[in-house]
């Protein structure tokens, strides 16, 4: 049985509260590879911050350290499913 | 009554405390224990005016389905209607399991002037041991006079590979100067599958 608990009791939904919940859900559902997007480009953003100092004009930044972040910049490029989003590798900075 | 001395194993014969004696002024009003449900709601039986702060304790919110968000929304007709106006700030700290990555910063959960449920954690696993625990602190609901500061904060495990710790703090103010007298906590979607939220009252 659906239910939700008020002031620590237990009370059944009603069918209108069922069938919004159904509407949320969906919705939800629809976003779904949005979020992972968000979530992806956060990370990525982290972890490109995170060598910014590399890239500064009074510092030559290497080769490896180009490669690295270039592939930071275009890991969210051709990801169409949420699927596909969570299985992204990130690289690895050497 | 006679002299109770203390030996440092009980005082268990203490039945009950002089009026001098402090006893604290955070109460315990309600304990909601989820199982299978769609929501933990406190309504105007307990947020009123009995006291000036309110502090909702959350302790192991475990989500039925996976990668949810934990959210609330306010209410100022004792629940019927789940949809106060709110303007809202976030920032987050974490931190992978296998040390590959932190961050913290500014991150966007806020709401602006919106009536939607408020984030307090994200990406709530389903793992046995994922959770969502944290506390949330409502100043003067009953007020009639002033907007409805909350501040609050959560500590997750992030449904992310690697998994993540992750600190998010949440604060805000329900823009309305109507009293808010009941409180819904519920996962983005699906039942919170178990999890305690405990209120106190506070003077």
């Amino acid at each position: 049985m659906e239910h939700k608990i008020i002031n620590g009791i237990s009370i059944p939904l009603t069918e209108a509260e069922i069938s919004a919940r159904l509407v949320d859900e969906a919705t939800w559902s629809e976003g779904a590879f949005g979020r992972s997007m968000a979530n992806l480009r956060q990370k990525r953003n982290a972890l490109l911050s995170s060598t910014d100092y590399l890239a500064l004009s009074d510092n030559t930044l290497s080769s490896t350290t180009a490669t690295y972040r270039q592939a930071l910049r275009d890991i969210t490029e051709g990801l169409t499913t949420k699927d596909e989003v969570e299985a992204v590798v990130f690289p690895t900075k050497e | 009554m006679a002299l109770v001395k203390l030996n440092n194993q009980s005082i268990s014969e203490v039945t009950a405390l002089p009026a001098v004696v402090p006893i604290g002024s955070q109460v315990l009003l309600s304990t909601a224990t989820a199982s299978a449900s769609a929501s933990l709601s406190f309504n105007s039986t307990y947020i009123n005016s009995d006291y000036l702060v309110y502090k909702f304790e959350f302790i192991n919110c475990h989500p039925a389905t996976d990668n949810v968000s934990f959210t609330f929304n306010f209410s100022i007709d004792n629940g019927s209607n789940y949809n106060v106006v709110k303007t809202t700030t976030s920032f987050v700290s974490n931190h992978d399991e296998n040390d590959s990555g932190n961050n913290f910063g500014y991150q966007d959960f806020d709401l602006a002037q919106s009536t939607d449920y408020q984030i307090l954690a994200r990406l709530v696993g389903t793992e046995a041991d994922d959770n969502v625990s944290g506390s949330m602190t409502l100043f003067n609901p009953s007020s009639t006079t002033y907007v409805k500061h909350f501040t609050s904060t959560t500590n997750n495990v992030l449904s992310i590979s690697p998994p993540s710790t992750e600190e998010m703090f949440i604060s805000g103010y329900g823009n309305t100067t109507s009293a808010v007298n009941a409180i819904q906590f519920k996962m983005s979607s699906g039942n919170i599958d178990a999890g305690v939220i405990k209120l106190y009252g506070i003077n």
